[in-house]
């Protein structure tokens, strides 16, 4: 029971759920109290210990019943009928060795337990990729005793007895279905125990390439990605925020309140501070030149937009396009493609940009929504306006009035200032100019920008 | 030392069966996580919509085991003097005033400075003793001697800071105080978190907890549940409340009813002495299901469409 219990534990690990030495120990005990008599109780009862949340029972339930399934040397019935009438023809055939005997016994439960030790024995549990699966087979094979079979079928074939000959032919055949068997095994313990190699190593593959290298299939792990960063940032940024709620001492209610203990404070009242909210104004650039980075871009906007609900965004490429209400009315795709097509198309234009930014964001007449001391305001772009007036007044206005400027631009840093690109005219006028060319580099830079901005 | 582990529950059915006794239907799969967090003495994570029963099943709960229900909500500011104990300030300096007079008399014949203080050294503990302490929920649970049920309602709604202090009641069942010292639980309290999911727990609260998702009941579940809560209401008419329910259900509405909904719906059903679901009744009484105005509106709707599908399916 111990060793199914740390293998299954293996595999639930595989599932991307964690579990702790001391949640093993708990599993342990479930397994104690609940046994296997009811598999639906028991998968109940572990799922309740180690899956911590709806995600992970998804996953846990899958897990569950890919471990605990018994489908191998499972006859096929058709197969079954035809069987039998071979085997009268061929008479009593034995076989010498133990797994011959049990093969032509069709002892599925035999047959599947000396597998599962064969398997256990050369520790399947390391499997990892599915490049793995000939040489698992072959081990299991190996280890069950599959030379043996070799050597009766050379035995028999031997001679020109053809009753030995049909036998012979039988042993082949019964071979064949072993191997069937191990590979079909084989294939699902990767299943448990290989589930999630393969996505971990392309997560990680994607955190760390150029945005301009990955693929739109990737899309959806991306997503996934920015959004789990997203989800962390938004954490940590409420934690700040609570922080901060107590204020000066509300002096007449903890007078009113103390009134009954002589006026002495026992209580306090405090008047909370009003917080501070502080606000990001974020634009992105969607033009023809930085079409590669673009969609990963709005990505990662609409996922910050999904975590901080004060997140202002815009794109453009000749002129500012506001996609706040595109963000909330479409799913995640859908968004980018509206947002690439609203933004997108024309050539590239800061100066036009800034200049609808100046109406929109430091002249609306709607106050609150203008740019004062408490917004951050991130441009994602390159900087490559096809030599057109920069309009650095504008940008430097800008620098005046928010709490900080960022510029993150997904070039890398030697082709800035070459051709149309006017990063040098704008740098004086940005708190922070940074490269992010990937997704970890953009995350490290919101992750810094969000703790300065709510400190 | 009798205590409510003592003996009971010695398999899922017996709890299913006790519990339906008690007036709650309870799936296996909740059965289950009753059964283990009983045996293995761990808190109990409960998540889901709003209404489903997370708090009614720690009610039952104290009730089929014959222990007393303490529950503490949670909000935000909820702070250790709320939920654990307070002093009683007023008590402690009413009883210094009253007592000023008898002072003279108390002091006796300390004539020096060091002899008063000695005097006073050996009765100071009595104004820190649990006479001026006021006991909140967590303090008077682990204090039960015979054991309870301590019901940490809406957890997600708590502080941080709360959260961190609440690992050291639920992994140990104690709590140390500083005027008095520490204070160990004799028996553990049976202990029910509810969470509707406001905010992702810290992992550490997690691991400490068995977890049980309380899902929008089966159509077959919630007619089991009416007929327990309300039973004077006619087979068909439960049938087609259920049905109209789960069609609700399907809807994109802001509250989706829950179960107590429907439990209420059922109620005024049978107030009202109505003998079918039709088109002017539901009009009238939509209120009870459906919490916000648009919801109301969005249903009123389409309402032909859907009670036509609610009868057509008997």
């Amino acid at each position: 029971m111990q060793a199914v219990l740390e293998d299954f534990l293996k595999a639930v690990r595989s599932h991307d759920i964690t579990v702790s030495s001391a949640e093993s120990i708990e599993a342990g005990h479930t397994f104690e109290l609940i046994g296997f008599e009811s598999r639906e109780i028991l998968k109940y009862a572990l799922s309740a210990t180690l899956a911590k949340n709806l995600e992970e029972r998804e996953s846990f339930s899958k897990c569950f019943d890919g471990f605990f399934s018994f489908e191998s040397f499972k006859e096929r019935t058709e197969q079954a009928e035809e069987k039998k009438q071979i085997e009268q023809e061929l008479g009593e055939y034995q076989g010498d060795s133990e797994l011959v005997k049990m093969m032509l016994a069709k002892d599925q439960v035999a047959l599947s337990n000396k597998m599962k030790k064969a398997a256990r024995e050369i520790g399947i549990t390391d499997i990892w990729f599915f490049t793995q699966k000939g040489i698992y087979s072959q081990k299991i094979m190996k280890q069950m005793g599959s030379a043996q079979i070799g050597e009766e079928i050379a035995a028999l074939s031997g001679g020109t007895c053809p009753t030995a000959m049909a036998q012979a032919n039988q042993l082949r055949q019964v071979r064949k279905t072993l191997q069937s068997e191990v590979q079909g095994f084989v294939e699902q313990q990767l299943s448990i125990y290989g589930a999630n190699t393969n996505k971990r190593l392309r997560e990680e593959f994607l955190t760390n390439a150029r945005l301009s290298n990955i693929e739109r299939r990737d899309f959806h792990r991306m997503h996934e990605i920015v959004r789990k960063m997203a989800k962390r940032m938004s954490d940590t940024y409420s934690k700040k925020r609570k922080q901060t709620q107590r204020g000066q001492l509300d002096f007449r209610k903890t007078m009113r309140k103390n009134v009954a203990y002589d006026g002495v404070p026992f209580e306090t009242f405090w008047r909370t501070k009003n917080v501070d909210k502080p606000k990001i104004v974020a634009i992105c650039d969607v033009s023809g030149s930085v079409s590669d980075y673009s969609r990963f871009l709005l990505l990662f906007l609409y996922s910050l937009k999904d975590v901080l609900s004060r997140i202002d965004s815009f794109a453009f490429s000749s002129s500012l396009v506001d996609v706040n209400t595109i963000f909330e009315d479409y799913a995640v795709e859908q968004a980018i493609e509206v947002a690439l097509k609203e933004g997108g198309g024309g050539s590239t234009d800061y100066g036009q940009t800034f200049m609808d930014l100046k109406r929109d964001r430091l002249e609306n007449s709607n106050n609150l929504l203008n740019i004062d001391n408490k917004t951050s305001v991130i441009i994602l772009g390159d900087a490559r306006n096809n030599y057109g007036d920069p309009r650095t007044d504008i940008l430097k206005l800008v620098y005046q009035r928010a709490k900080r400027v960022i510029w993150l631009n997904p070039e890398p840093k030697i082709s800035w200032n070459t051709g149309d690109s006017e990063m040098d005219k704008y740098r004086p006028y940005c708190h922070l100019v940074s490269e992010c060319s990937t997704i970890k580099q953009l995350n490290n830079m919101i992750d810094d920008l969000l703790k300065v901005s709510f400190a | 030392m009798k205590n409510m582990y003592s003996h009971r529950f010695q398999s899922v059915e017996e709890i299913q069966d006790e519990f339906e006794k008690g007036g709650y239907i309870c799936s296996k799969e909740i059965a289950t996580c009753l059964y283990i967090a009983y045996n293995l003495q761990k808190p109990m994570m409960v998540e889901g919509p709003a209404g489903v029963g997370k708090t009614e099943m720690a009610k039952t709960t104290a009730e089929i085991l014959g222990v007393p229900l303490i529950r503490l909500q949670c909000y935000e500011g909820l702070d250790e003097s709320k939920a654990l104990y307070e002093w009683k300030y007023g008590k402690q300096l009413l009883y210094t005033q009253l007592l000023k007079e008898k002072l003279n008399d108390f002091m006796g014949d300390a004539e020096t400075m060091e002899e008063s203080m000695a005097v006073l050294h050996s009765k100071e503990d009595l104004f820190f003793s649990e006479d001026f302490l006021e006991p909140r929920p967590l303090f008077k649970a682990l204090k039960e001697k015979a054991g309870c049920v301590l019901l940490i309602d809406e957890v997600d709604k708590s502080d941080h800071e709360f959260e961190a202090f609440l690992l050291e009641i639920l992994s140990e069942f104690q709590v140390s105080i500083p005027e008095i010292g520490t204070l160990t639980a004799d028996v553990k309290p049976f202990v029910f978190l509810t969470s509707n999911n406001n905010r992702e727990m810290s992992d550490a609260l997690k691991r400490r907890c068995l977890h049980l998702n309380v899902p929008y009941p089966e159509a077959d579940l919630e007619r089991r549940i009416l007929n327990s809560r309300v039973p004077e209401l006619s087979e068909n008419l439960q049938k087609n409340l259920v049905d109209f329910i789960h069609k609700l259900r399907d809807m994109d509405l802001k509250k989706a009813p829950s179960i107590s909904e429907t439990i209420d719906w059922a109620r005024v059903l049978v107030l009202l002495h109505a003998e079918e679901l039709d088109k002017e009744f539901v009009e009238t009484t939509l209120n009870t299901v459906l919490k916000f105005e648009d919801d109301i509106e969005a249903v009123n709707e389409q309402l032909d469409s859907l009670l036509e599908s609610v009868h057509s399916a008997e």
